[in-house]
């Protein structure tokens, strides 16, 4: 018994430790420094109580970007998924080059952040990208003359390319749960004369609906703490339009070009997104509770 | 009496024929949505590579046309007057060290929680999964108050530390269920033969859990040598900085140098790694993202 318990203690505990020293025990900080007005490290902190979340939710700014990350999670969840599935269902339709198109639709989430905005720069800018001079060689003159990257559009820009990479992890995980349904069940359905949209509601999302929920709340948690993508995605200073929660928590903290160190304000925004994080996928777990049907 | 036969064969085939032709026009939307897809993609990257071959005023010129000469000397000047060798290397030495450590730290962990149950073994697995749902930019303050009180902010060295103790939860989810999927009869037969738990660990346990560290070390290495927003953080000091952080100083310093060739050189190189990664081992790592998710 004595070196099951040195067994157990010894091969957790480096593993705890520095996960305690620097995961947990930040977070906890993160909710004491948040009740505090604290304009750089090595200065005096002042207490404000519950100062920072009211000013936080009259903030135009943060609001917007409040907006900005629910937009990513509702309209870019929805998106994401139905394509996902599309290609799933796709995918396994009996077609040659199944595992070919599975790595292609997934390789974006292999490359560097960087570099994926670097390529949509190119494909987006007003006066030399591919998408503009496409355009004017096909003779649409409307399309040709589209900012993609100006103030009002440039959010959505970088959400259709955001959806192209997330699609891939989707549909990865779409696909390992649908290889697990036995094929007999949609051949039963087809003698019955079920057609491809019944197969569909009937066998693949009921017995898929435990990887669905999974999927559901991994994204939940990527949407709502988006950083890098949105942020490297202006190359230069983001305009407001762009921002997302997490962005808004780095420019205040760390500043931009011109530091505005707010500490105690951007933590006070990470926990209102740790609290959005739990609330969803508390909210989500209860909403997708089902029969787990065993096959 | 003898045409009979010919002609139900004749049928016969026009009819197979037919079914034929079917199935592949019941196929041609799969393949072409699924082919266009996949085409976009590989086109950025090759576009991506062609163009970094370019001069920049080529490139300019038409984004559509093909290099005339292929201009090698874009990553000459990427690699050592942008000193993207230097962070190349960074990145080599911390990603690498990192994901080892990482390993060396979430198997045993991962062990212990997948196969001995103690009292709150649960509440530990709990709350190593919590770490997952942790927004990182939540840590970013009071980490930098961590770091700084350590003295290794700006370092290297102290990313790495991050590194390791940001991925632990994920690679402990992951190889928990990995241990835990793999059948108890060799530890039980290793025990019989008297065994101590450590040797189980390290005999047993370790080979038989290979393929699932080998993807679990895939997976941080991609993730890790990918990101830049710890380093964006925590680093600021020319000299230790990472691939995608010096890559994305590179990138916002663009509308000074103009040098936009040999920014698309820099992202060849920062791609290049993981995409040879992923063309050998593109079962594993997919393997790896259902590992977990979906239970077998």
């Amino acid at each position: 018994m004595k070196t099951r318990k040195r067994l157990i203690v010894s091969f957790l505990l480096p593993a705890g430790l520095v996960y305690l020293a620097f995961f947990l025990v930040p977070t906890a900080w993160a909710f004491y420094y948040s009740f505090f007005d604290w304009s750089g490290f090595g200065l005096n902190m002042q207490y404000r109580g519950l100062g920072n979340y009211i000013e936080l939710f009259r903030d135009p700014i943060f609001l917007l970007s409040l907006k900005n990350t629910l937009f990513i999670l509702v309209v870019g969840g929805i998106t994401v998924f139905a394509l996902a599935f599309l290609l799933t269902v796709l995918v396994n339709s009996g077609i040659k080059g199944k595992k070919f198109f599975r790595a292609m639709v997934f390789l974006p989430n292999v490359i560097a952040t960087i570099a994926l905005t670097t390529l949509w720069a190119f494909i987006y800018n007003p006066s030399f990208g591919l998408l503009n001079s496409f355009f004017r060689v096909i003779g649409w003159d409307a399309g040709a003359k589209f900012t993609f990257t100006s103030y009002d559009h440039i959010f959505y820009a970088m959400l259709v390319a955001l959806i192209w990479i997330e699609v891939g992890f989707f549909l990865v995980l779409l696909m390992a749960g649908m290889d697990k349904i036995p094929a007999e069940y949609y051949e039963a359905a087809k003698i019955e004369g079920a057609n491809q949209w019944q197969m569909f509601t009937g066998i693949t999302v009921p017995l898929l609906w435990d990887v669905i929920s999974v999927g559901t709340v991994l994204y939940t948690i990527f949407a709502l703490k988006v950083f890098e993508f949105p942020y490297a995605f202006s190359q230069i200073t983001p305009p407001t339009t762009l921002y997302t929660v997490g962005m808004y928590l780095y420019i205040e903290g760390f500043g931009k070009r011109d530091p505005i160190y707010r500490l105690g304000y951007a933590t006070a925004i990470g926990v209102v997104l740790l609290l959005c994080v739990v609330v969803i996928v508390l909210l989500l777990r209860r909403l997708m509770r089902r029969e787990v049907i065993q096959y | 009496m003898s045409a009979e036969p010919v002609a139900s064969t004749q049928s016969h085939l026009r009819q197979r024929q037919m079914d034929l032709v079917k199935k592949w026009a019941g196929h041609i939307p799969a393949y072409l949505i699924l082919g266009l897809w996949s085409l976009f993609t590989l086109f950025a990257i090759l576009w991506v590579m062609l163009s970094s071959l370019k001069t920049t005023r080529e490139l300019f010129a038409d984004v559509w046309a093909l290099p005339g000469k292929l201009h090698f000397e874009n990553y000459v000047k990427a690699l050592f007057a942008a000193d993207l060798e230097l962070y190349f290397l960074n990145s080599l030495a911390v990603v690498l060290t990192s994901v080892v450590v990482i390993l060396i730290l979430a198997a045993p962990a991962a062990y212990i929680l997948s196969r001995k149950k103690f009292k709150g073994s649960n509440l530990v697995t709990l709350l190593f999964i919590a770490g997952i749902g942790i927004p990182l930019p939540l840590l970013f303050i009071p980490l930098f108050q961590i770091m700084t009180g350590l003295k290794i902010n700006n370092t290297l060295f102290g990313l790495g530390v991050l590194f390791v103790a940001l991925s632990l939860p994920f690679t402990v989810y992951m190889l928990t269920s990995f241990f835990g999927s793999l059948p108890v009869e060799l530890e039980e037969a290793a025990i019989i033969d008297g065994a101590s738990d450590f040797q189980v660990f390290f005999r047993v346990m370790l080979p038989l859990g290979l393929p699932g560290l080998i993807t679990a070390a895939i997976f941080n290495f991609i993730g890790l040598w990918n990101e830049y927003q710890l380093a964006l953080v925590f680093l600021n000091n020319p000299k230790q900085s990472t691939l995608s952080l010096g890559l994305y100083s590179l990138s916002n310093g663009m509308e000074y140098t103009g040098d936009w060739t040999g920014l698309l050189a820099g992202v060849v190189i920062v791609m290049v790694p993981t995409i040879i990664l992923y063309v050998i081992l593109s079962e594993r790592m997919i393997s790896g993202i259902t590992m977990g998710a979906v239970k077998s």
